[in-house]
């Protein structure tokens, strides 16, 4: 085997701590480490498993780790700082596309059949509804209010929101804390195993096709080792072309099993993680979570990072007083860095779109982003 | 004075520094441990400092807070881009971080900050020295036998035994430990 980089751009930095969170949507990372995607790019992957996403936030920016499996919108919130520490972020490419799901519990998904409306299915709690979600300025909450407001729900008036880590999610509904939660999976699936919720929406539903996981690095990291970031985005790219590969699907869903990893039995992860099932409200499971698709989950498209912003302003999160936030697409610019991308999946023959137009995906409030 | 609420949700001894801070005069305030309840005390009870151990899994229900409610405590990591890029660092190493009520200054923070760290320093020297003694222990058994197994096997004396085991490592370029591991593997499973 060659094992030279194939283009003699040769990485400055060759060994890599690469962060991420335990959910099903970090099977490339694992795919990567576990059949060492890397060494053909000049790479050595050491993979650092974060408890919480503040975690995976503050081992970027110390330098303990380069490089993190990340929501999209935490490295939106570093940016721009919000409610935390302020520093110049790189998204070098989108890792996956939907694959999250919002689940209630039993009786509000009950009250959901019988009500007919979600707004209605709240007012039989008769309390101010609980839900979780899994960081403030994430991709969770982001989806989660979207979809209340698109019911008519407000999230910042009608409900309590609350973050809880993802893994005792099911434990807080089984014990009445929560009436639902959005977040990634298999804590969906365990849910239902467990009685304690069910499915009623999967975040294709609320956007199809949006972006989720990013690779994420310090804008520092990306200018100093630029040629490491390459051989990164080529690496990550091999890895999401092997694990989008529905037969692979079963594989990678054995190795998330384990206890370094998930820590959940196999059978929870990989019907979720294949598209074969959505939950049982599903007679037929909605779009599943994409890896690679041809190369077109992966590129970082600037219009998508501008969502993430129009929806801080939307929710309060970010104030037009604020002045480092004011042109929306020259931050988008920053943050993406979309000639980096071409550059490395030009490298391994991964096709990028010809422009930067996004194509037109229509959300659940019939609504179009552009 | 300042109120401070310890969160103790992880293996590391985050409640030990109660009876330090104490000391130093500040208003400790009943333990949260699990995050659910750890947003309900945050929001009843208005800490100054919030200290947690960096590995804990309800680091996020903290940043939430920081974000949603303007009284809530935020994270001490806010003053990264002031001075104190050292303390982060060490903070970030010695595994506990803060979060403050806003306006609360980092000269004031400092002590606060530095007991938990030199707690933690101590801590994970200590927690060094007794894994070091105890792989040492643990090698010495392994060796002794080894040697045993050699003398009973090859009737050989203490000395020759011993003689052997160095050798066998220094032909294999491991440690004496490593090779007394293989010798007591390959007579197990010979058995």
């Amino acid at each position: 085997m060659n094992i030279a980089p194939p283009s003699g751009d040769t990485p400055e930095k060759t060994h890599l701590r690469i962060g991420f969170v335990a959910l099903s949507d970090a099977a490339p990372l694992v795919a990567a480490k576990v059949l060492e995607f890397g060494h053909r790019h000049g790479l050595t992957l050491e993979l650092c498993r974060q408890p919480s996403w503040a975690a995976v936030r503050d081992k970027l920016l110390s330098g303990e780790i380069d490089c993190a499996h990340a929501l999209y919108g935490l490295v939106y919130g570093i940016e721009l700082g919000i409610g935390g520490p302020r520093d110049a972020m790189a998204v070098l490419m989108v890792l996956n596309r939907n694959g999250q799901a919002v689940t209630l519990s039993t009786q509000l998904a009950r009250a959901l059949d019988e009500q007919g409306s979600l707004k209605a299915a709240l007012a039989t709690l008769g309390r101010p509804p609980v839900f979780a979600q899994t960081f403030p300025t994430g991709t969770h909450a982001l989806w989660l209010y979207y979809w209340l407001a698109a019911q008519g729900v407000h999230p910042r008036e009608d409900i309590e929101s609350v973050v809880i880590p993802p893994p005792q999610m099911v434990d807080a509904l089984e014990r009445g804390l929560l009436d639902g939660f959005c977040a990634g999976e298999p804590w969906h699936a365990v849910a239902e195993s467990r009685g304690a919720g069910e499915t009623v929406v999967a975040t294709s539903q609320i956007w199809p096709n949006h972006p989720e996981k990013v690779l994420a690095c310090r804008s520092e990291f990306a200018q100093r080792y630029p040629a490491t970031a390459r051989a990164l985005v080529r690496t990550m790219l091999e890895a999401c072309r092997w694990v989008d590969a529905p037969e692979h699907r079963d594989d990678i869903s054995a190795w998330l099993a384990k206890s370094d990893a998930l820590d959940v039995p196999r059978e929870l992860i990989a019907p979720r993680l294949t598209g074969r099932d959505g939950g049982k409200r599903f007679a037929r499971p909605p779009l599943p979570v994409a890896f690679f698709d041809g190369g077109a989950v992966n590129y970082p498209r600037v219009a998508e990072g501008r969502w993430f912003l129009a929806q801080y302003r939307r929710w309060g999160l970010l104030r037009e007083s604020d002045a480092l936030a004011k042109d929306d697409e020259a931050i988008a610019e920053r943050i993406n860095r979309t000639a980096l991308y071409r550059d490395a999946a030009a490298m391994v023959d991964v096709p990028a779109p010809s422009s930067d137009e996004t194509p037109t995906e229509v959300f659940c409030d019939g609504a179009v982003w552009r | 004075m300042l109120r401070i609420l310890l969160v103790t949700d992880t293996d590391k001894p985050i409640g030990e520094l109660r009876e330090a801070l104490a000391r130093l005069g500040y208003d400790m305030l009943p333990e949260a441990a699990a995050p659910h309840t750890l947003q309900k005390v945050v929001e009843r009870e208005r800490p100054d400092v919030v200290i947690i151990d960096t590995e804990s899994p309800s680091r996020d229900t903290l940043e939430h807070l920081a974000v949603m409610n303007e009284t809530a405590p935020r994270p001490v990591l806010m003053f990264s881009h002031d001075a104190n890029q050292a303390l982060i660092r060490s903070a970030v190493d010695a595994g506990v971080t803060a979060y403050t009520a806003e306006g609360l200054s980092p000269e004031k923070l400092a002590p606060v900050l530095e007991v938990a760290l030199a707690r933690f320093a101590h801590e994970e020297k200590l927690r060094q020295r007794l894994a070091k003694a105890e792989r040492e222990l643990d090698d010495r058994k392994t060796i002794d036998r080894a040697k045993r197994l050699l003398m009973e096997r090859g009737k050989l004396s203490e000395h020759d035994a011993y003689a052997t085991l160095r050798k066998r490592a220094m032909d294999a370029g491991v440690r004496l430990a490593d090779i007394a591991r293989r010798v007591i593997d390959a007579a197990d499973s010979s058995r």
